[in-house]
């Protein structure tokens, strides 16, 4: 196996330099970076001089083994490789280049590396693999899991070049943030897949009987799938060129989309007002209250990054430590929330936050006082601490009805007395070594019983008085009792019938955001 | 305190003191079921159509001063043994209009039963029903309900429309 035999080989068959290259396995990012110096090295001179055309100067093209292409159309574009279909060919990189440009001058993003993906014609699979067989066939001991997948040598020759023109630098996708993807269409590619459906008959064939799960013909996934063990000779016979025709048009680049990778902000909020929700409240298409803690916190960070008030509903994403009914108050330090936003231009400076944090808190119904960058993993802390944090609430709780334990006249009026309150602060149904003073067993509340499962949870109120309750307790129940649902309630304690007039949550007791 | 607590609601708004579940649910009334007189039923239906079933404060039950027990055994069924799994509810035993509920057997060996007026599944029964019976009698509106179900969007609001409200059914008596 002589890797000058293999280039030339698909010198000849067709290929561009870049994929010739591919063929020989090369794997090194350095190689693809200029494809010219490692194309010399393993051209012959007969090749070179057909490789030449494309500064259309001289007389004396030999196209004699470029036995493909049609002459005469080579002063206009360069002979097009019959296997990426031009994706990998430079001289067609130009208008990619200026999609790229028209997008980034748009969305102005200021990270100054990039990362390249690329979305190509299904055909390019069916070619690559063609000359790959062809290969095998034709050199000795060639192995086609060799080949430089296109992607790769993609990212690398065309990342290159480009990183240049958007002056960033060329970056993994793991590392850099902004991603620019690049789509690109090939007229005949369906056309060109038909022959599968001769040389993998039975597979299409259950396929179009399953038409509803199959929507699409042919995906990358199936075509893969039908290649898997052809054949040079199944390729031939089912196509005079071996499904390597020669390239009339250029697969071209159509869509070039640019995403940042999302930026999280953690902060705490207090809301002060008894008629807000946390999420906006649409009950079949129709707002039952006007706002929500989401639009006011929303609203400033919608506005530093320029989105539409629908922008902004799809583009920002509230994640929030639980959540506290319309009704009840959020005090004290606030509760931890983290803001997603899906690609973002930039990072928001110091100052630009602390102003969001002033034009929210202008409100009146909600504060928050400060926000900070944070990172995805951050997010964890704040999902968890849901399950595991306690809370501290306040309520006002009103005594309904005389208790059992009352030493006076039924008829006399209701009064809380000495004796609740004692029997309020110290009641215990836990053993005295247990942190938490009293062990509730709670059925899923009625108010959320249409969403959740019907179960029964035990939970602990650490304290009554300065009135401690441990995470994922609904403290509205556990005061009236919810019909019984809720046992051992307030009201059990006491002796009487009791309700709750106003909530509060005071503290919810985790340390956030992580900075 | 910054933000007093007793500052934070108007105490003189007696919307503050409505019980529970005029709080929560829109009260229906059924009068007469299977033509027997007095037989009134009536069903609390949460803004989420989770619906509570009990007895309507006309019904003939709360005339009558004796001991009595709750039968939640119907025919081969034992609605205490109901249960439900998931989100979906499922597994919950299905109700018709004319499906008896629970029965009250008195001790003197007369009984009656409780339809439940409205198809749709079976989520809980007042189990607490069974060890304290007297709660029927003395909070029929709250702890004394008899059962938990629910219906379709549909079938709700329909039932929800047709029945007689506490308006209607305040008048209906007051007249």
């Amino acid at each position: 196996m002589n890797d000058k035999n293999i280039f030339n080989f698909c010198k000849q068959a067709g290929c561009c330099d870049t994929c010739s290259l591919r063929y020989l396995g090369l794997k090194s990012p350095t190689f693809y970076e200029d494809i010219k110096k490692s194309a010399q090295r393993y051209k012959d001179e007969k090749t070179e001089v057909l490789d030449s055309e494309k500064p259309p100067d001289d007389s004396n093209k030999e196209t004699t083994d470029d036995c493909d292409s049609p002459p005469p159309a080579k002063k206009l574009k360069p002979n097009l490789c019959v296997v990426c279909l031009g994706i990998l060919q430079e001289e067609t990189w130009n208008d990619s280049f200026n999609m790229v440009k028209e997008v980034l001058e748009r969305k102005k993003y200021t990270s100054n590396t990039f990362a390249c993906a690329l979305s190509s014609p299904i055909a390019t699979i069916l070619r690559e693999k063609a000359m790959a067989l062809r290969l095998e066939k034709e050199i000795l001991d060639y192995y086609s899991n060799i080949v430089t997948p296109l992607k790769e040598a993609w990212k690398w020759s065309f990342g290159t070049k480009l990183a240049p023109v958007i002056d960033k630098k060329l970056d993994s996708g793991a590392v850099s943030p902004l991603l620019i993807t690049f789509s690109y269409d090939y007229l005949d590619d369906l056309q060109e897949l038909e022959i599968l459906k001769k040389i993998a008959a039975p597979l299409f064939e259950s396929r179009r009987q399953q038409h509803k799960r199959f929507a699409t013909e042919f995906t990358r996934r199936v075509v893969e799938q039908a290649l898997q063990n052809v054949t040079v000779d199944a390729l031939k016979a089912a196509s005079e060129s071996c499904c390597m025709a020669p390239v009339d048009t250029a697969a071209k680049c159509v869509s070039v989309v640019c995403t940042h990778s999302p930026l999280y902000l953690g902060g705490r909020y207090i809301k002060l007002s008894r008629d807000l929700p946390q999420t906006p409240w649409i009950l079949s298409g129709k707002r039952v209250m006007p706002s929500s803690v989401q639009e006011i916190i929303f609203q400033p960070i919608a506005d530093l990054y320029g989105m539409s008030e629908a922008e902004a509903e799809t583009r920002l994403k509230l994640i929030a430590a639980g959540r506290e009914d319309v009704d009840v108050r959020c005090l004290g330090q606030g509760r931890p929330f983290a803001i997603e936003i899906t690609d973002p231009q930039r990072q928001l400076t110091t100052e630009e936050l602390e102003k969001a944090c002033k034009l929210i808190s202008s409100t009146g119904d909600v504060i928050v006082r400060t926000l900070v960058p944070i990172v995805k993993d951050d997010l964890a802390l704040l999902k968890k601490g849901e399950e595991t944090k306690t809370k501290t609430y306040e309520a006002i709780c009103i005594k309904l009805t005389c208790s059992e334990f009352d030493q006076i006249d039924p008829n006399a009026p209701i009064t809380v007395t000495d004796v609740d309150l004692k029997r309020i602060n110290t009641y215990r149904n836990t053993p005295l070594s247990n942190k938490a003073r009293i062990e509730i067993s709670q059925a899923t509340p009625i108010r959320v019983l249409h969403r959740r499962p019907l179960l029964t949870r035990i939970r602990h109120i650490i304290d009554v008085h300065a009135t401690k309750v441990s995470a994922g307790t609904y403290v509205k129940e556990w005061v009236h009792g919810e019909l019984g649902r809720t046992r051992p309630a307030l009201a059990h304690i006491l002796g009487a019938r009791a309700d709750l007039l106003a909530l509060d949550v005071t503290a919810v007791n985790l340390a956030w955001p992580p900075y | 305190m910054e933000y007093n607590i007793l500052q934070s609601i108007n105490l003189e708004d007696l919307s503050h003191f409505k019980s529970f579940t005029d709080r929560y649910f829109s009260k229906r009334y059924v009068l007469n079921v299977n033509g027997i007189e007095n037989n009134d039923i009536m069903l609390m239906f949460h803004s989420n159509r989770i619906t509570l079933i009990s007895l309507a404060p006309s019904h003939f039950f709360f005339k009558k001063t004796d001991q009595y027990k709750i039968n939640f055994s119907i025919g081969n069924i034992d609605r205490l043994t109901n249960s439900v799994k998931g989100k979906g509810k499922k597994g919950g035993q299905m109700l018709t209009a004319n499906s008896v509920i629970c029965k009250i057997e008195y001790d003197d060996g007369t009984m009656f039963a409780i339809p439940c007026c409205m198809k749709g599944t079976l989520i809980e029964v007042n189990k607490e029903l069974t060890k304290n019976p007297e709660l029927l009698r003395e909070q029929p509106d709250s702890n004394g309900f008899i059962a938990i179900m629910l219906s379709s969007i549909a079938i709700s609001d329909s039932t929800k429309s047709e029945l007689l409200n506490h308006e209607e059914y305040v008048k209906t008596f007051n007249s």
